[in-house]
């Protein structure tokens, strides 16, 4: 094999490329800061145990493994959420609450979520608010994700999903799912699959339910049809608690930039409430997410609410270096047009 | 504007008429044409047309928005698309057959030859037989005939191509139908637009005018 060739889903990022990522790390770094989110380092090995229990098994078992001295299985990190919430159990166990931590660290993947996604490393920029349940910190997470976006110029170029995963698990329990048909219907649900969501079941009530819910999507009209569709309490106080946040990002004029979307199930074994999903013009796949994880955290200690989000610094790159070499292909148009005129 | 990769081949003429009936009319696009990309007569579309076993490669990327392809290409490849149509049109079965089903049965292994390798190797996985995967790109009918393998898995419209090689249907695997993909951040960031055109094609299927 050739010195030269570097391994599948690495890159190198030089000159321009280079400036303009730490640009945009500086800038999120910056937002975090003036939140009062104070930077955490986590380490980049570390057991793999913890990923296992922090991730779920299915994403964990994607990440770079070898084995310590001792025989014990490391990883290079998948993701920075589980340290960080291991270390606000025990570390930082003792401090005053709510905790704002903030992160810019990359993570790995050996094998990758999907084609296109080739990168195996990524680097997250990331904030985890631990200690707060109450609506407002999930109104602030949002508030720093749309204001890192407007600083770096998207404002009217990303749209961030919101849902709440108890409407779903609410209807599960309705229906009376068991563990292995609520994982089946979440999967066609998270693949707006309505054709197969329709058949598969003879309980036709059942079957048109949770494929009415992939058609919940939009601003706040989706909520009275919601309203309609789900009679269980745990849904319906899902629902109130989505409704109230939407009004508060009425109240800052932010909702053109935000949607309800009640298909959107993904990551589900996971969050425990909001979840949401952060998407940008010219970028063909999610640039970020997060959502509430009230149980991650007992895993290692006294059990406590946190929510976070994480972008994807390597993703956002991308977009803005496009946006920028569009803008100067077509300022070089205008000056060749303005010189030909003169 | 939105982009609509369309298998070539066997689905492409179905779905250009499905297109048209939901007003969506590539005109300017005939099938012996060598040109690889049209525009509707609006403008608010544009077809490209790759091999089936593309189509999800360009959506996923979010270089096309939306596609047509069938199920057995999907099933194949696992890509992480949206799924939210089924358009009805080019059904076929995707099967396993052999020039003699009596002798599969008591074998301890059995070399299949097939253009569907994930999916071949699932489904002999789920009954417990050991398998040689032997890939290939076309006229799969003709290996078993050869000695290249024991059984083929492939797809079947009419059977008429396995009869004439000396094939039987052992196993229906699934159905295939040409469905309509979407890109995940295209369902989010061109939301209206996706929505208007899978109306008009889920009207069109209905047998209502655009």
């Amino acid at each position: 094999m050739h010195l030269s060739r570097i391994p599948a889903g690495m890159r190198y990022y030089v000159g321009d490329e280079a400036r303009l990522r730490r640009k945009v790390e500086d800038t999120a770094m910056s937002v975090f800061d003036r939140w009062s989110y104070e930077e955490i380092t986590t380490p980049s090995v570390d057991y793999y145990a913890l990923f296992e229990q922090g991730m779920g098994i299915t994403e964990a078992q994607r990440s770079f493994r070898f084995t310590d001295q001792d025989g014990r299985l490391l990883t290079l990190r998948p993701d920075v959420t589980s340290s960080v919430a291991r270390a606000a159990a025990t570390l930082l166990a003792d401090r005053a609450r709510p905790l704002r931590l903030c992160y810019a660290a990359p993570v790995f993947r050996q094998q990758s979520q999907s084609a296109s996604e080739w990168r195996r490393e990524n680097t997250q920029l990331g904030c985890e608010l631990i200690g707060a349940a109450d609506a407002s910190a999930d109104l602030e997470v949002l508030l720093v994700a749309a204001e890192i976006l407007a600083q770096l110029g998207l404002q009217n170029s990303y749209c961030i999903t919101l849902n709440h995963v108890e409407i779903f698990n609410g209807l599960a329990e309705q229906f009376s799912l068991d563990a292995k048909e609520a994982e089946y219907v979440r999967r066609l649900i998270d693949s707006r699959a309505i054709p197969e969501l329709t058949l598969y079941s003879s309980d036709v009530l059942k079957c048109n339910t949770f494929a009415d819910l992939v058609h919940l999507k939009g601003n706040q009209e989706v909520m009275s049809a919601a309203h309609d569709l789900v009679s269980n309490s745990r849904s319906q106080a899902a629902l109130l608690a989505l409704a109230d946040l939407w009004r508060a990002l009425e109240a800052k004029r932010l909702t053109d930039a935000f949607e309800i979307d009640l298909g959107d199930v993904s990551s589900f074994d996971y969050y425990t409430g909001l979840s949401f999903k952060i998407f940008i013009n010219g970028a063909g796949s999610r640039v970020g997410g997060g959502g509430r994880y009230d149980r991650l955290i007992s895993n290692f200690g006294a059990a406590e609410p946190a929510i976070g989000f994480v972008l994807n610094l390597d993703g956002l790159t991308e977009v803005l270096l496009r946006k920028t070499n569009e803008a100067q292909i077509s300022q070089t148009h205008i000056d060749q047009k303005g010189s030909q005129s003169l | 504007m939105i982009t609509i990769a369309v298998a070539k081949g066997r689905m492409q003429d179905e779905a250009l008429a499905l297109l048209a009936r939901a007003g969506v009319c590539f005109n300017g696009y005939s099938s012996e044409s060598r040109c690889l990309i049209s525009r509707d007569e609006t403008g608010d579309y544009r077809a490209i047309f790759v091999k089936p076993a593309d189509v999800p490669v360009y959506v996923e990327h979010g270089i096309a928005d939306c596609g047509i392809v069938g199920r057995d290409v999907l099933l194949e490849s696992q890509p992480d698309l949206l799924l939210p149509l089924d358009l009805g049109i080019a059904r076929c079965r995707l099967v396993v057959a052999a020039v003699s089903p009596q002798e599969i049965k008591s074998r301890g292994m059995l070399r299949v030859a097939t253009k569907y390798p994930q999916l071949a190797a699932d489904y002999f996985g789920a009954r417990g037989t050991p398998v040689e995967i032997i890939r290939l790109s076309g006229s799969v009918e003709l290996a078993p005939s050869l000695g290249l393998c024991d059984v083929i898995v492939d797809l079947v419209e009419t059977g008429r191509t396995l009869r004439e090689n000396g094939l039987s249907v052992l196993d229906v695997i699934t159905e295939s139908t040409g469905r309509f993909v979407v890109n995940r951040a295209s369902y989010q960031l061109k939301a209206e637009s996706i929505a208007r055109l899978l109306n008009a094609l889920e009207r069109g299927l209905n047998g209502v005018g655009p």
